[in-house]
Formats: structure tokens, C-alpha cells, sequence
């Protein structure tokens, strides 16, 4: 065997070993999962990883169902829903929005925040502004009872008044202890949300008129 | 052309833009690869130079060759492109998880930060006249999470948002971890 042959044929080995790692399993699905759900989630991640979705929640999902012990068709129906609704996510907020964005977009979209009012918030609130804690806001008042339009206007009206995510903390946090102690959820959102987006106080004392 | 349509196009030009970074590896299994090859024709009595007669006498071996680079590069750059996670997912931050649970015999932390507690990875919470806390590293970003009582029972965060993906009838919290460097 010449020189040549023999680093052929190295070549060849090498481009075929990259090729089997290339379609190997990922280390990150349970050995204990069956087999045809295994392929079906395997499935899932590479149809996710094609559109640019992000995948590291997938295996969140399916670690969640295992903890829960969930069998198998079901873990892989719940994977499949949250497949899509991160893909709808994605193109409702656009190729700029990052994973955690997409994420939070995706659980709001569970919640019932139609994706359009999601890629409306994300339009509105510009490139540099995070929109992972108002999506997950959103999400919570909405399972609080607060209805969705009213829910959205709410987040929308204080990211346009510059919120920053300690406000909108500040916010869900008061619309949960209203709506504890027998507020209306609407009238919660409302007026919480109106006094929120209200410019903050200075230290400075009002100017006295009457001098 | 509508706005929203423009807008998206400035998106999509702006992420096409990034600079696509290469992984610290890559330039050295090039390296490696080129040195072997310029050792195995060194060995040989004709060396670089005889490249071309080479590719004339044997295109299909050329051909092959070219391919196993064109492999090896591209799959260096796409192990190299940034992933959205990646990208968007900072360093862990310490969290300080807490329950009041004065009647609980153990108070758990599971999450998607530590695999749900599978392979016994759940965070023991410690308990002081019934509050329960434990501290934990979490990397940036949103995450999901439930405090598991006496080993069995799954509990919302009663200080948290709601998280709305309980698919597995088991209720969760949603924890937003920001980048305290930003």
C-alpha cells in the first residue's frame, strides 16, 4: 500500500467518523425514554434546529415530563406542542429576538397571549429592550384571571412609558396581592398598570406659586 | 414597503451581519490536518510542489480530498456559529430559593436549570423554624421551577409569577435571571 493510498483512505475514515457523529444520538436523551419517542423528540429538535428555534427548551419539556413521570406519547405530544409554539414565537418577534425572548414568548402563548400581540409588544418596545420579563408578566396576570387585551395593554403601556423589569416586577406583584385580597382582575391590571406607567417623583420639592 | 416589513428586513440584515467567531480548536485541527498532510509529502521524494501532476493523474482522490476539507471546515464553522442559547444566556447568578413550609420534613428545588431533579439533582433547601432556603447558581435567562415537599409534592413558588406550561399536572413557578453585569 502506498503513502498515498494509506492517507486516502485515513482521509476516508475520518470523514466517515464525522458523519456517524454527525447523526449520533444526543448524550441529553434519557437512556430510559422508549425508543419510538426517543426518535420522535429526535425528530422534533432537528425540525427545530432547522427553522432557528431554539432547542435547549425541548429537552426542558422532556426532563420535566420524566421528573413527573409521564410516559413516553405524552412527553412527546407536550414536546411537540411546545415545538410549536416556539416556532411561532420566533416568527412572530422576529430573527433579532433572542432564545430567552422566544422562550417566554412561547409560555405566554400557552397561557393565550395570541403571538400577534406578542410580535406588536416586541415592534413597539424596539431591538435593545428585553421582553423576557414582560412576556412572563403578561403570562402570570393572564393566569391570574386578567383578560388578554387588557393583560397586553397593560404590559404595553408600561414598556412605552421605559419600564424597567423591577417596575414590571413591581407590578405583577401588586396585581397578585389585589387580586388576593378580592380585586377585580381587569380593574387589578388597569389601575395598577395606570399608576405604574405614571413618571416616577422627584426628591425635589414642588415649586411654590404663591411666593 | 410597509414598515413592519422593513423593519424585519433590517433585522434580518443586522443578524446577518454578526461576525460568525470561530471556536478555539478549529485553526488547531486545521493545523494539525496541513501539518500531517506537508509531513506525509515531505516523506515522499516529489513534495508540495508536485500538487498539480497529482490532481491531473488522480482528479477522483483530489476530488475526495477537497470534499474532506470543504467537510471539515464547514463543520468547524457550524460548530462554531453562535446558537441562540449560546448567545443569548449568560453566566450563572446566585438565587436564593424560599418557602415557608414550618410542617415540611424536606423542601426540594427542581427546575430546568438542574434537569427537574433527574439523577438526583434537586437542591436540598436547609430549614430555619420552617423557612426552607437553599442558594444556587443559575445561568441567565428564563427558567422554570417548583419546590418539592416532603419528596412527593410539587409546589408553585407562592411569591412568583405563574408559569403557564404545567403540562404534566405538576404547578411551576417562572423565574427571570437577569446578567448582573449588564
Amino acid at each position: 500500500m502506498t503513502m498515498r493510498t494509506t492517507r486516502n483512505l485515513i482521509l476516508i475514515a475520518g470523514f466517515a467518523s464525522m458523519s456517524v457523529r454527525a447523526t449520533a444520538q444526543d448524550p441529553r436523551l434519557p437512556a430510559r425514554l422508549d425508543a419510538p419517542s426517543i426518535a420522535a423528540i429526535n425528530a422534533l429538535v432537528d425540525s427545530a434546529k432547522a427553522q432557528g428555534i431554539p432547542i435547549a427548551p425541548l429537552y426542558d419539556k422532556m426532563n420535566e415530563g420524566m421528573a413527573a413521570g409521564a410516559d413516553g406519547p405524552l412527553i412527546v405530544a407536550k414536546v411537540r406542542g411546545l415545538s410549536m409554539d416556539l416556532a411561532s414565537a420566533h416568527r412572530a418577534l422576529g430573527a433579532l429576538a433572542t432564545a430567552d425572548e422566544i422562550k417566554a414568548a412561547a409560555y405566554a402563548m400557552h397561557a393565550g397571549i395570541p403571538a400577534v400581540e406578542l410580535g406588536k409588544l416586541k415592534k413597539q418596545s424596539g431591538l435593545r429592550r428585553s421582553l423576557t420579563l414582560p412576556f412572563t408578566v403578561l403570562a402570570d396576570i393572564v393566569s391570574r384571571g386578567v383578560p388578554v387585551t387588557t393583560a397586553a395593554n397593560a404590559i404595553r403601556s408600561l414598556v412605552g412609558a421605559g419600564a424597567k423589569d423591577k417596575d414590571i416586577n413591581d407590578f405583577q406583584r401588586n396585581v397578585k396581592v389585589d387580586i388576593e385580597q378580592g380585586a377585580p382582575p381587569a380593574a387589578a391590571a388597569e389601575t395598577r398598570a395606570k399608576s405604574a406607567a405614571k413618571p416616577e417623583k422627584t426628591d425635589k420639592p414642588e415649586q411654590q406659586n404663591d411666593l | 414597503m410597509p414598515e413592519f416589513g422593513r423593519t424585519t428586513l433590517e433585522m434580518i440584515v443586522q443578524d446577518l451581519q454578526r461576525p460568525v467567531i470561530l471556536d478555539e480548536s478549529f485553526e488547531r485541527r486545521v493545523m494539525v490536518r496541513v501539518r500531517r498532510l506537508y509531513a506525509e509529502k515531505k516523506k515522499g521524494t516529489r513534495g508540495w510542489t508536485a500538487v498539480g501532476a497529482t490532481i491531473a493523474h488522480r482528479p477522483a482522490w483530489a476530488a475526495l480530498l477537497a470534499a474532506g476539507i470543504v467537510a471539515i471546515t464547514t463543520a468547524g464553522v457550524l460548530k462554531a456559529r453562535p446558537q441562540h442559547e449560546a448567545v443569548t444566556s449568560g453566566g450563572p447568578e446566585p438565587v436564593k430559593f424560599v418557602l415557608v413550609a414550618p410542617g415540611a420534613k424536606s423542601v426540594a428545588v427542581v427546575g430546568d436549570f438542574n434537569n427537574w431533579g433527574l439523577n438526583e439533582s434537586a437542591l436540598v433547601a436547609t430549614s430555619n423554624q420552617g423557612v426552607w432556603s437553599v442558594t444556587a447558581s443559575v445561568p441567565v435567562g428564563v427558567h422554570r421551577y417548583a419546590f418539592v415537599v416532603n419528596g412527593k409534592n410539587w409546589i408553585a413558588d407562592p411569591t412568583a409569577p405563574r408559569s403557564s406550561g404545567d403540562d404534566f399536572g405538576m404547578p411551576s413557578s417562572a423565574l427571570v435571571v437577569e446578567d448582573s453585569t449588564k
